[in-house]
């Protein structure tokens, strides 16, 4: 991987009438780099990686792709791929035809076609289906044709709208390792848009979290589950989600006061005492022990065993899921003890919902 | 009796009465109608002979008489341009008007809406405005032609010879035009986007994009379009009632009119009855075609 941009984004803004979708995007890609934007629908995430592809034009900003200013030009003319999310093969073409289409275009000799085809097949495996019409596929295989016709073009940046969005769980999580390990192989650009924060965290270099068309945050996938910027990115990343009360600083400023909860966990920062925090605790950091030496006493509601793991929630008002690796010997109803590390405690402000960092509590 | 009730109310026995009002229908006012008229073409029929079944049998000695009937040539050769010039430029101008409907444009759906007029309005309507339209000496469209320069006098648009069959196809495209529009545009409708953005990211300009996507993916309801609109074509009565009767002396005339006036005004039953099977055959190949045409329908 090096470190030359391939697509750089420079202030860049989108308009439809009165709605802003784009507001202000800075964003540099790296050569070779596996890029996620993900946030809930609406965030504007689509927007962006269609202007990319051109499809959508930008009202603002500067839009690069290999260094060359990308504002206005046409998408025959920008030498990206795209995979979409419906796949979008031609219906009326074979695998071959279809995977051939854009040479064919370009009127390249028949022999270089059919070794291209053959090339590209082998690669995505689809040695076998390359006379089959896309409604003679099953999901997985019409996948594999989208990406087989962005991969036999060599181009400047492969574009990816929620491309699994159409498969069943278990395929998915098939088809995310496939698309990485063709992005390795390949030492192509990806930008791929996803809904699906565990998608975001397991296939990409870098993360990109919008929200109403604002980047969040961005960031290496540990970076943004460790160090969340706000606690809307501390809310979207993770898997259940963190856990977020209300609380009120100590009057040793060390600890918090956890509302509703009657509960003190020490933290690992000094802040100004009384001053009202969003606190955020992850049900993964959350360790269950006996009630007489935990900081939070709880009455368990439900308990729920996947065999591997244990998801139990509170009776407790605000409510708290707590993730345990293995099985736990609690019955709905029980009263158990929670404590969680401090330094793992992640702490907001309930006005900005900014991240309070350590140092800057006590202004 | 109880159990027939109950067989009807159950939804078995409701969907065989279904079945069998369909058939019933279909026997009594198609099948019959066109087995009698096959019967009739290979029958002698004269006034006195129509009230009964009971009539000589002459074989195909009513075709050998119609097919070396000099006006038989005219005819097929008048139908075959009718039909032919009929649905091209009708395919032609209602596929353009649904691009262009297509381009999402201010209004567009509510224009679309306008193009249906013509659809709605009785044949024999359109044919007497059209025949006010093309009137020789007070038409409004030879004083158009002459007002732009393009004619000096005024073309009998009707009453001549030379011309008077391309008026009746005028009024017939205008006609058609609508219906070619709407089932176009539907197929068109259907074309998801995405695949046009897949094509253009792939490489491909309007024209490729049109001739590669478009045009295989319209396959469909092009064949459905042509078949129907000959068979319609075929089928055009009024237009030539209304505005040339077939004439002057047969300049105008095509098949289906001229069945009717051997039938009807000149009584000659059988020879009608001739050409409406003839025209029954070939039209049973072009309804052939576009069962055939709706097996390349798309699932996307």
């Amino acid at each position: 991987m090096t470190s030359m941009a391939q697509i750089e984004l420079e202030h860049v803004d989108k308009h439809y009438g009165q709605f802003h979708a784009l507001k202000d995007i800075n964003l540099t890609i790296p050569k070779g780099s596996f890029v996620a934007l993900v946030g809930p629908s609406g965030c504007g995430k689509s927007t962006l990686l269609r202007s990319l592809a051109g499809l959508e034009s930008i009202s603002g900003g500067t839009m690069k792709i290999a260094g060359e200013r990308m504002n206005g030009v046409p998408p025959r003319r920008r030498d990206v791929a795209m995979v979409f999310q419906s796949y979008a093969l031609y219906p009326h073409m074979t695998v071959r035809e279809n995977l051939t289409y854009s040479m064919r275009l370009n009127r390249r000799p028949k022999e270089e076609c059919e070794k291209a085809a053959k090339d590209v097949a082998a690669i995505t495996g689809l040695d076998e289906l390359l006379d089959r019409y896309p409604r003679q596929l099953s999901g997985g295989q019409r996948q594999r044709v989208a990406m087989g016709r962005a991969i036999i073009r060599d181009p400047k940046a492969f574009l990816f709208d929620e491309p699994l969005s159409n498969l069943d769980a278990a395929l998915r999580v098939h088809m995310r390792k496939e698309i990485r390990s063709l992005h390795d192989r390949l030492r192509a650009t990806s930008v791929y848009v996803t809904h699906d924060q565990v998608e975001a965290m397991t296939m990409a270099d870098h993360v990109v979290v919008l929200r109403d068309g604002i980047i969040e945050q961005q960031g290496a996938p540990l970076e943004l589950y460790d160090h969340p910027a706000n606690r809307f990115v501390a809310g979207f990343i993770g898997s259940p989600a963190m856990n977020f009360i209300d609380a009120a600083v100590s009057e040793t400023g060390d600890a918090i006061v956890l509302e509703g909860l009657d509960a003190v966990l020490p933290i690992d920062r000094r802040l100004q005492p009384g001053r009202q925090v969003k606190a955020g605790l992850r049900p993964e950091h959350l360790r269950l022990g006996a009630p007489e030496n935990s900081s939070i006493r709880l009455e368990i509601a439900v308990v729920e065993f996947t065999g591997a793991a244990s998801y139990l929630s509170s009776a407790t008002d605000p409510e708290l899921t707590i993730f345990h690796a293995g099985r736990v010997e609690v019955k709905s109803g029980e009263v158990v003890g929670v404590s969680i590390a401090p330094e793992l405690v992640h702490l907001f402000d309930p006005v900005t919902e900014e991240r309070i960092l350590a140092q800057s509590g006590s202004e | 009796m109880a159990h027939f009730w109950s067989s009807i109310r159950d939804s078995r026995g409701f969907d065989a009465l279904l079945v069998w009002l369909a058939l019933g229908y279909l026997t009594v006012f198609s099948a019959f109608p066109l087995v009698y008229n096959f019967v009739i073409s290979l029958q002698t029929v004269d006034l006195f002979s129509l009230a009964s079944f009971d009539r000589p049998f002459v074989g195909l000695e009513n075709y050998r008489e119609v097919l070396s009937d000099p006006v038989a040539g005219t005819v097929l050769w008048n139908t075959i341009r009718f039909v032919v010039l009929s649905v091209v430029f009708q395919l032609l101008i209602g596929f353009g008007l649904a691009l262009f409907f297509q381009q999402d444009f201010p209004g567009s759906s509510y224009l679309r809406g306008l193009f249906l007029a013509g659809w709605i309005m009785p044949a024999l309507v359109v044919g007497a405005v059209w025949s006010w339209i093309l009137a020789g000496d007070f038409g409004v469209l030879n004083y158009v032609l002459r007002s732009f320069g393009l004619i000096d006098e005024n073309i009998f648009w009707l009453s001549d010879h030379q011309v008077s069959l391309y008026s009746v196809i005028i009024a017939n495209i205008w006609l058609g035009v609508p219906f070619n529009m709407i089932l176009l545009s539907v197929g068109l409708a259907s074309i998801p986007q995405d695949l046009y953005e897949a094509a253009e990211l792939d490489g491909a300009g309007a024209w490729q994009r049109f001739y590669t996507i478009t045009l295989p993916l319209m396959r469909a309801p092009l064949g459905a379009v042509v078949s129907l609109g000959i068979i319609f074509t075929l089928q055009q009565f009024d237009l030539f009632a209304a505005l040339t009767q077939g004439g002057p002396s047969n300049a105008s005339n095509v098949a289906q009119y001229w069945s009717w006036q051997l039938s009807f005004q000149t009584y000659q039953i059988s020879r009608g009855s001739v050409v409406s099977v003839l025209m029954i055959v070939f039209v049973i190949g072009v309804a052939a075609i576009y069962t055939r045409s709706t097996r390349y329908e798309q699932n996307y």
